[in-house]
C-alpha cells in the first residue's frame, strides 16, 4: 500500500492533465486488492475456528472415552443378590408349593401435574383416555376414570397392573398415567389357608396367621430369600376346604371348621376355619372372617370326649373287662338328670355305649373313675391351656377350675361343662391314637426325628385298644357315615348343643363334630370336621347331628386325601376287632 | 543416561508409550466386559421377575378351589378305590389269563431298538472273526434278552412264557 502511495504523486506532477485519471483507477485496483486481502484473512480466521471447534470436540469426546473406559463407573446400583432378594420372604407349603409371595407389580397412578403445574394433565380428552384404558382393562368402570380424569385429581386408578398391560398403557402415550413399582403380597391360592397364613396390612407387617408369627424373619433381609416351608400340604388343605364348604352349604351351617393332623409329628396338614376370607382383597367383610374357629374358638365339643373318658377308665384300670354291663337308666345329681338322646336299653358294655354313643354309662363310668383322674388325663392332654400352635390367635378353653365336683368329671366325661378349641380335640385323638403320646401342634414342617419328644398320657395298650373302639364305631355305631372303604376311618361323632337360652342351652343350635383318624391298623392322620349350627335339610336326611352332617364330610375328605399322603385304600387291612365282636350286637346280625 | 544418545531416549519414550497404550488398551477392555456382565445381571433379574410373575400366574390358575370346581362340573375325576391298586407284579399278572386255543394274536408295539451293526463291527474287527455269522448272533442273543429280562407285559403276551409266569403265580 505504500508503495502504490509513493508513485501517485510522481506520476501526478509529471502529467498534470492526465495524471487525475490514471490516478482514480490506480486508487481503485488498491482498494480491491486491500478487500481481497481481507476476505482471505477473515475466511482463514474463520476456517481456523471451525477446525478448533472440532479439534475441541474430539479432545472433549476422546477424554469422555478415556474417562468411561479407564474408570468403572457404570450405574452399581444394587448387587445381583439384592436384586433378586424378595422384598419380602415367601411361604411355601410342605412341599414347596408357593402360598405367599412378594413380588415388584406395577399399579397405575394418575398425576395430573406430570405435564407442568398450569394446562390440562392431559394431552388428549379425558374421554378418550378412558375409553383407551377400558380397552385394556374390561372391568374398568369408564365413566368413574373419565370423571376422575376430567376433575384432574391424582389418586390410584389401579392397583395392580400386569407387565404387559403396563407396556399397552405406556403406548397410550400420556405422561400422567404414571406407573410407579410397588410391592405386591400375592396369595397365589386366593382365599386358600387364609386363616393360616393371614395378611400383610398396607404398612407393611404381617397380620392375624403366620404372617404375623413369622414377620422378623420374613422381613429380614439376612433370612427372608429362603423361603419357610410351613407343614400345610396344600392338595389336603384344598380338599379339606373343598369338602368342609359343601358339607357346610348342605346343611346351612352358620361356619365349619376342619383339621388334618399328623399323628405322629403333631404337624398340621390342613387347617380349615370357614367362611373364610381373601387375603389378596382384605375389605370389611374379611375382617370380620378372621376369626380362626379351630384355634380361637373354644365349643363344647361333646361326645367326641367320650373314647377319651373311656381311654382314661381303661388307662385307670376301672374298665378292665369290656364285656361288663353298665346301667343305662338316667343318673341323677343333685336336681340334675343325665339322660340319653334316645333309649338303649336298661345295660350296655363299654363297646356299645361308645357304638350308641350313651350319656348315661359314660357319665358312670367317668363317676368311677373320679374327678381327680379324669381332670388328670384332661391336663395332661393339655385342654387346661390355650392350644399348643404358632398361631397368634388361641382361645383359652373354658376350663373348670382345681376342684372339680362330682357332677363335673360327669359332664366333662361326654363333652360338657368343659369348652375347647377343635384343635385340643385333634391333639387329644392324636395322643390317643398314635400310642399315647401327646405331642404340641405346630404349623412348621418338620424335618425326620424332628418330632418333639412329646409326654405319655396313655399307656400303649389302651391306645391300642382305642383303636379298635374307635374302628368298632365307625363299622357299627354313629360312624357309619364316615366309614371311607378301604381307608379304615375311625373316630366319634359329637353333637352337641351350643350355650344360650332359657334352659341354658338351645335344643337346635347345635355344633356338631366328627373326630377321626385313620387308617386304624396303624393311625396316621387325625381329621376333625366341625360344623357350627347346621340345620336339618334334605341332604342330611333333616337331621342335625354329627352323624348325618360332619361324618360325611370325613367319608368324602379322605378318599381325596389318603393317596396324597401316603395312605393307600386296602380292603385287605384292617385293625383286628374280633375279640369286640362277641360284646356288639351288630356285628353278629 | 545424560549423555546417552537420543535414538535411546526417543525408544525410552516409544516403550513408555506403547505400555500406556496397552495398559489402556487393557482397562477399557476389563471395564467393556464389566459392563457386559453388568448387562447380563441385569437381564438376569428381568427373567428372574419374569419367570415369578409367570410361576405365580400358574399358581393363581391352577387354584385348587377352581380346579375342583370345575372337576364337579366338567370331569368328575374321583379318587381311586382300593380295588384299583395293584399290591405286587403278582397281583398283576394274576389279573391276565393264558391265551385260549383260537384267539387271534395279542395286539404289540413295535420295538425299535438301535442295530447291533457297530457293535458287530467292532467285535469283529477286534476278534478278527469272519463278520458273517456276527449279527445273526447278535439278534439271537438279543432276542433272548428280550424273553429273559423283559417287561411282565412282554412275557405275558407270549403264549408260552405267559404260561409260565401265571403257573408261577399260582403256585
Amino acid at each position: 500500500m505504500n508503495a502504490f502511495s509513493g508513485f501517485g504523486p510522481a506520476i501526478a506532477a509529471g502529467r498534470s492533465g492526465y495524471g487525475a485519471v490514471s490516478m482514480a483507477v490506480a486508487s481503485g485496483r488498491v482498494q480491491l486488492v486491500t478487500i481481497r486481502q481481507e476476505s482471505l484473512s477473515l475466511a482463514r480466521w474463520r476456517l481456523l475456528w471451525v477446525a478448533l471447534g472440532f479439534v475441541f470436540v474430539t479432545l472433549l469426546a476422546l477424554v469422555r472415552i478415556g474417562y468411561l473406559g479407564a474408570s468403572d463407573n457404570g450405574a452399581r446400583g444394587t448387587s445381583l443378590e439384592e436384586a433378586l432378594l424378595p422384598p419380602r420372604g415367601e411361604i411355601s407349603d410342605r412341599n414347596g408349593v408357593p402360598l405367599a409371595r412378594a413380588f415388584p407389580a406395577y399399579a397405575l397412578w394418575f398425576n395430573p401435574t406430570a405435564l407442568g403445574e398450569d394446562g390440562a394433565p392431559l394431552v388428549r380428552d379425558p374421554a378418550v383416555v378412558a375409553g383407551k384404558l377400558k380397552d385394556i382393562f374390561p372391568d374398568l368402570d369408564q365413566a368413574a376414570v373419565t370423571a376422575q380424569l376430567a376433575a384432574g385429581k391424582q389418586g390410584y386408578i389401579r392397583r395392580r397392573v400386569l407387565p404387559e398391560d403396563a407396556n399397552r398403557v405406556q403406548d397410550i402415550g400420556e405422561l400422567a398415567l404414571e406407573m410407579p413399582m410397588e410391592n405386591d403380597r400375592h396369595y397365589p391360592q386366593g382365599s386358600m389357608a387364609a386363616h393360616v397364613l393371614g395378611y400383610v396390612a398396607a404398612d407393611g407387617t404381617g397380620r392375624v396367621g403366620m404372617e404375623q408369627v413369622l414377620d422378623a424373619h420374613l422381613s429380614d433381609p439376612a433370612t427372608r430369600g429362603t423361603p419357610i416351608a410351613l407343614s400345610i400340604d396344600s392338595r389336603v388343605q384344598g380338599a379339606l376346604e373343598d369338602e368342609l364348604r359343601r358339607g357346610m352349604k348342605l346343611v346351612q351351617a352358620q361356619g365349619g371348621a376342619g383339621i388334618v393332623l399328623d399323628v405322629d409329628t403333631g404337624e398340621v396338614l390342613a387347617l380349615a376355619s370357614l367362611p373364610e376370607f381373601d387375603p389378596n382383597k382384605i375389605d370389611a367383610r374379611g375382617q370380620k372372617l378372621m376369626f380362626n374357629r379351630v384355634t380361637n374358638q373354644v365349643y363344647e365339643l361333646g361326645s367326641t370326649f367320650k373314647p377319651l373318658s373311656v381311654a382314661a377308665a381303661i388307662d385307670a384300670g376301672v374298665v378292665r373287662n369290656l364285656g361288663r354291663r353298665w346301667d343305662a337308666s338316667p343318673v341323677k345329681v343333685g336336681r340334675f338328670a343325665i339322660k340319653d338322646s334316645h333309649p338303649m336299653g336298661p345295660d350296655l358294655n363299654v363297646v356299645e355305649a361308645l357304638i350308641h354313643s350313651s350319656n348315661t354309662v359314660t357319665a358312670r363310668l367317668a363317676d368311677e373313675l373320679g374327678p381327680e383322674r379324669m381332670r388328670r388325663t384332661m391336663i395332661d392332654l393339655g385342654m387346661n391351656e390355650r392350644p399348643y400352635i404358632e398361631l397368634p390367635a388361641k382361645g383359652f378353653p373354658i376350663w373348670p377350675g382345681k376342684k372339680w365336683p362330682r357332677l363335673r368329671s360327669m359332664t366333662v366325661g361326654y363333652g360338657h361343662g368343659i369348652a375347647v378349641t377343635p384343635l385340643h380335640l385333634a391333639s387329644a385323638y392324636a395322643a390317643m391314637v398314635n400310642g399315647g403320646i401327646w405331642r404340641p401342634a405346630t404349623l412348621r414342617k418338620l424335618g425326620p426325628g424332628e418330632a418333639p419328644k412329646g409326654r405319655r398320657v396313655f399307656k400303649a395298650s389302651t391306645s391300642s385298644r382305642m383303636r379298635q373302639l374307635l374302628r368298632a364305631i365307625a363299622v357299627y355305631g354313629t360312624g357309619k357315615n364316615a366309614d371311607a372303604p378301604g381307608y379304615r376311618v375311625g373316630g366319634k361323632t359329637g353333637s352337641a348343643e351350643k350355650p344360650g337360652g332359657s334352659a341354658g342351652y338351645r335344643k337346635t343350635a347345635l355344633v356338631s363334630t366328627f373326630a377321626a383318624a385313620f387308617p386304624m391298623d396303624r393311625p396316621r392322620y387325625v381329621v376333625i370336621a366341625m360344623l357350627d349350627e347346621p340345620r336339618g335339610t334334605l341332604a342330611s336326611s333333616y337331621q342335625r347331628t354329627a352323624a348325618w352332617n360332619a361324618a360325611p364330610i370325613v367319608k368324602r375328605l379322605v378318599p381325596r386325601i389318603g393317596p396324597l399322603i401316603g395312605v393307600r385304600p386296602d380292603d385287605t387291612r384292617d385293625v383286628d376287632i374280633s375279640d369286640l365282636k362277641p360284646l356288639i350286637p351288630e356285628a353278629n346280625k | 543416561m545424560v549423555g546417552g544418545s537420543r535414538i535411546r531416549q526417543i525408544g525410552w519414550a516409544l516403550v513408555l508409550a506403547v505400555c500406556f497404550a496397552l495398559l489402556l488398551a487393557l482397562t477399557f477392555k476389563v471395564n467393556a466386559v464389566k459392563s457386559d456382565v453388568r448387562l447380563a445381571e441385569r437381564q438376569i433379574i428381568a427373567a428372574q421377575r419374569a419367570k415369578l410373575m409367570l410361576e405365580t400366574e400358574f399358581e393363581t390358575r391352577a387354584s385348587q378351589q377352581q380346579l375342583s370346581d370345575w372337576n364337579a362340573v366338567e370331569f368328575g375325576y374321583a379318587a381311586p378305590r382300593a380295588d384299583q391298586y395293584l399290591e405286587s407284579e403278582r397281583q398283576l399278572a394274576a389279573l391276565g389269563s393264558p391265551r385260549g386255543i383260537d384267539a387271534p394274536e395279542p395286539v404289540r408295539v413295535a420295538l425299535n431298538r438301535p442295530a447291533p451293526e457297530s457293535d458287530g463291527l467292532l467285535a469283529e474287527w477286534i476278534t478278527g472273526e469272519e463278520g458273517d455269522a456276527a449279527p445273526e448272533r447278535a439278534e439271537r442273543s438279543e432276542r433272548h434278552d428280550l424273553i429273559a429280562a423283559g417287561g411282565l407285559a412282554e412275557r405275558l403276551a407270549s403264549p408260552v412264557a405267559g404260561m409260565a409266569s401265571v403257573a408261577e403265580a399260582g403256585q
